[in-house]
């Protein structure tokens, strides 16, 4: 673990939900191959098992069987009227404190047929229904609490996971202990407690791990070298959800004279040599990208064009677009010099490293780069206020892509101000669809064109390095916003 | 000297309150707020979530308003909750009190009873090789980047030879004083490195300063045994200076030392603020600089009082 955690309520938590998942679970959860499979739910609906049923109105009704014989840790019974407190939460005034509140709030209406059954009533088809509901709360402890700061709850979770909320030690460790009584029998879970350390610095965990003080911890890419041939213990590479991009702004006036030709930016595009970022700067690490929908999921477009490397064809490209080089060497058209500011983050150096790169990269041609340095929440307010010409970026996606809230010309996460109809029309399409035999053809589409209209640079899929002892059994890392810690029932310490 | 005591401390009050306002216009001008660290996972997060947000925090209002709000609160003794944890400020801090005292005490301990003879040993056999390594070792400890310090302790005190734990405050589920101690020593070594460096130059010329004065001379003229002149006649007085440094340095006990506590996985005040600073978690940040402010001008005041207890020369009225 790295920063520590906010809150151990994983529906309200600011950070990622590691911890929690070992204790909380939902009706559904990500795994290694970014598929959602069922875990409170004995399955997903969908339209072909008969759980998802349109109505003529236009609803739909979405029916989740419950597992049987599930218990919290204090021994109440979990019941289809746990799920409909939770979506009550979340859809109140408070539950604005759960980040994606609003892909909750097409759900119009929660029936409880039974104890085993729960019903929702959706105004109108959402693809990416299978990302919700990854938490669900006990009704019977929070019912008429201020769940926003009940710390009863916040700092020692009741869930029905396979590991116990033990104890926090705050800015030491959480430590998580054995289920008995875990619903899927005594088998389960392997492990008799978990300990998550927070230690801050990646050199620090690097070093206690190389001491042989941990059974498991992350590091970041550049440093597997150093573990790879250590001695009990061995090197296994995450594959994420989250994919780095070189983007320019189309909202700020000047990025605007300069990029919103998309011939410019292809050029650009084709200048950065990204096989040399990948194998260079990242040391082979990470896998190059040519889409935002990383391999590993079903949704992946292995056929989207790729930008490949020819600054030849880049210098002519600039040329035909009126851009000619000057005489101090950077080009320029009607008086505007082709130069721009990458702003870099603090906390991300990986990232700047590949904005000094592509410095280096687009001066071959004649382009001009220069940096804007900021500190973390000063970067992210920034960029949040549009004023930018260009940054490295990336994102991390659930294992259903939707990314209308990226994408789209009014979607709430566009903050370069890219916008294409057709786009937009494939989007909307896939958003209003259950069916993968439907949704994938026009996600396929909706990659394609992101490439062809040059939208972004995609450069390479973060890769999560996990360092674990060589009899540590059960681990399929996951690349999703959930994490690798989903099957950690399945984790064991064996010979 | 009651009266003088009486009257300084009824001159913080006005103090308090203007570090107070200085305080909380500062880290609000800072760019960026609490809500833009919703978006530093790379979840999408919609606008309106990050608005609703500040508006939950009463961050939409005038930061007058916002100022008295918590000036009110806070003189009856509620510093507010935390943003990140939405727990008391106070309990916040009180929990990482004692670990950044643990290590700043052992620290302290390790550079006074290294430093002060070290530098009474310097000045009294200047220029012997002991005195140039000391004077080295000052140097060094004070030119060295506390995190490569640390670091290599790490790599060869917990990595190669396996003594020491790399980190953290307790190994789980033991809380036997040997493991803590073992925690606790790389911290401390490293932590300790620049206040040896520090106070043993003080000393160092302090007590040159008295042995060439008057009084030294009397007392060896009168026949006295030359380690009585050192340690009663020199030593008093070469302490006066180095007691005001060292009290004035005690303030920092309660604000902990961001570095060896990030390195270490410490789990103190230092660490809790740099993260709260990141985190733009506005009470807590006003809660520990308060407590840091408070602290700085309390041992002011106690090293003006040690001073005279020690000094009957210095009077105040």
């Amino acid at each position: 673990m790295t920063l520590e955690i906010d809150t151990l309520n994983a529906l309200t938590s600011q950070t990622l939900t590691d911890i929690e998942i070992t204790m909380v679970e939902g009706l559904i959860m990500s795994n290694d191959q970014n598929t959602y499979i069922p875990v409170l739910a004995k399955e997903v609906p969908t339209l072909e098992n008969g759980g998802i049923v349109q109505k003529d109105d236009g609803t739909i009704e979405m029916t989740w069987n419950l597992q049987e014989g599930v218990k919290w840790h204090d021994g109440e019974p979990f019941t289809s009227a746990d799920v409909c407190f939770t979506l009550d939460f979340i859809q109140s005034e408070a539950g604005q404190a759960v980040y994606n509140q609003t892909d909750y709030l097409g759900i119009t209406e929660c029936q409880m047929p039974d104890d085993k059954t729960v019903v929702f009533v959706w105004d109108k088809p959402a693809g990416n229904y299978a990302t919700l509901f990854d938490t669900i709360l006990p009704k019977h402890m929070l019912e008429g609490q201020d769940i926003l700061t009940y710390d009863a709850y916040n700092r020692s979770p009741l869930g029905t996971g396979p590991f116990k909320f033990a104890e926090w030690k705050p800015g030491e460790y959480v430590r998580v202990v054995k289920n008995p009584d875990y619903w899927r029998g005594a088998d389960f879970p392997k492990l008799d407690e978990i300990v998550f350390s927070f230690i801050p610095d990646p050199n620090t965990r690097l070093n206690g791990l190389k001491a042989g003080e941990f059974d498991i911890g992350q590091i970041l890419p550049n440093q597997v070298k150093e573990v790879q041939d250590l001695a009990g213990y061995k090197v296994v590479s995450v594959p994420s959800n989250r994919w780095v991009i070189f983007e320019t702004n189309l909202f700020n006036e000047r990025a605007k004279t300069l990029f919103s030709d998309p011939n410019v930016r292809k050029a650009l595009f084709h200048a950065i040599d990204r096989q040399a970022i990948v194998d260079g700067l990242m040391e082979g690490t990470v896998q190059l990208a040519n889409s935002g929908i990383s391999p590993t999921s079903p949704y992946h477009n292995p056929d989207v064009p790729a930008y490949e490397y020819d600054p030849a064809k880049a210098a002519q490209m600039l040329d035909e677009a009126g851009w000619a080089v000057g005489a101090d060497g950077i080009r320029e058209k009607d008086g505007e010099k082709l130069s721009f500011t990458i702003m870099n983050r603090s906390s991300r150096p990986e990232r700047t490293a590949v904005a000094q790169a592509i410095q280096a990269m687009l001066k071959e041609v004649g382009v001009e780069v220069t940096f804007e340095d900021l500190e973390s929440a000063a970067w992210l307010e920034k960029w949040l206020s549009k004023e930018w010409e260009a940054i490295i970026g990336g994102w991390i996606i659930p294992a259903d892509p939707s990314l209308t809230g990226l994408y789209a010309c009014e979607g709430s996460n566009n903050f370069t101000g890219f916008c294409n109809p057709e786009l937009d029309a494939a989007m909307e399409a896939s958003d209003a669809t259950f069916d993968f035999k439907d949704r994938k053809p026009l996600m396929d589409k909706v990659q394609t064109i992101l490439a062809e209209e040059g939208r972004e640079l995609p450069i390479y899929y973060n890769s999560l390095p996990y360092v674990m002892r060589e009899n540590f059994q059960g681990f399929k890392g996951s690349g999703t916003n959930l994490g690798s810690f989903w099957n950690s029932y399945e984790w064991d310490l064996g010979n | 000297m009651g009266r003088y005591i009486i009257r300084r401390v009824l001159q913080m009050i006005p103090l308090f309150i203007g570090i107070s306002i200085v305080i909380f216009i500062v880290i609000q001008a800072a760019p960026g707020g609490p809500e833009t660290t919703l978006l530093a996972t790379g979840r999408f997060v919609s606008p309106e979530i990050l608005e609703a947000y500040r508006t939950r925090l009463g961050l939409d209002q005038p930061i007058y308003v916002q100022y008295f709000r918590w000036l009110t609160t806070a003189l009856s003794g509620d510093l507010g909750y935390s943003y990140k944890s939405a727990q008391p400020v106070l309990q916040v801090i009180a929990e990482r009190l004692p670990a950044t005292i643990e290590l700043m005490l052992a620290a302290y301990l390790l550079a006074a009873t290294i430093a002060l003879p070290l530098g009474v040993y310097s000045a009294i056999h200047k220029y012997s090789p002991l005195d140039y390594a000391g004077t080295g070792l000052s140097f060094l400890g004070i030119a060295m980047p506390v995190f490569w310090f640390g670091l290599i302790l790490q790599l060869v005190f917990a990595v190669q030879l396996g003594w020491l734990p790399s980190s953290g405050r307790e190994t789980v589920g033991n809380t036997g004083f040997i493991d803590q101690l073992k925690h606790l020593i790389m911290p401390a070594t490293v932590l300790s490195l620049l206040y040896i460096a520090g106070w043993s130059r003080y000393m160092r010329s302090s007590f040159l300063g008295v042995i060439n004065s008057d009084y030294v001379r009397t007392a060896r003229a009168k026949g006295l045994h030359e380690r009585r002149v050192m340690l009663v006649h020199g030593l008093k007085n070469a302490a006066i200076p180095v007691v005001t440094i060292i009290a004035l340095d005690v303030a920092g006990l309660f604000s902990g030392a961001v570095i060896t506590e990030t390195i270490f996985a410490w789990p103190g005040i230092g660490r809790l603020f740099i993260q709260a600073m990141y985190d733009r978690d506005y009470p807590l940040l006003m809660g520990i600089i308060m407590m840091g402010s408070i602290m700085v001008v309390v041992f002011n005041l106690f090293a003006d009082i040690i001073n005279a207890w020690l000094d009957p020369r210095v009077s105040y009225d």
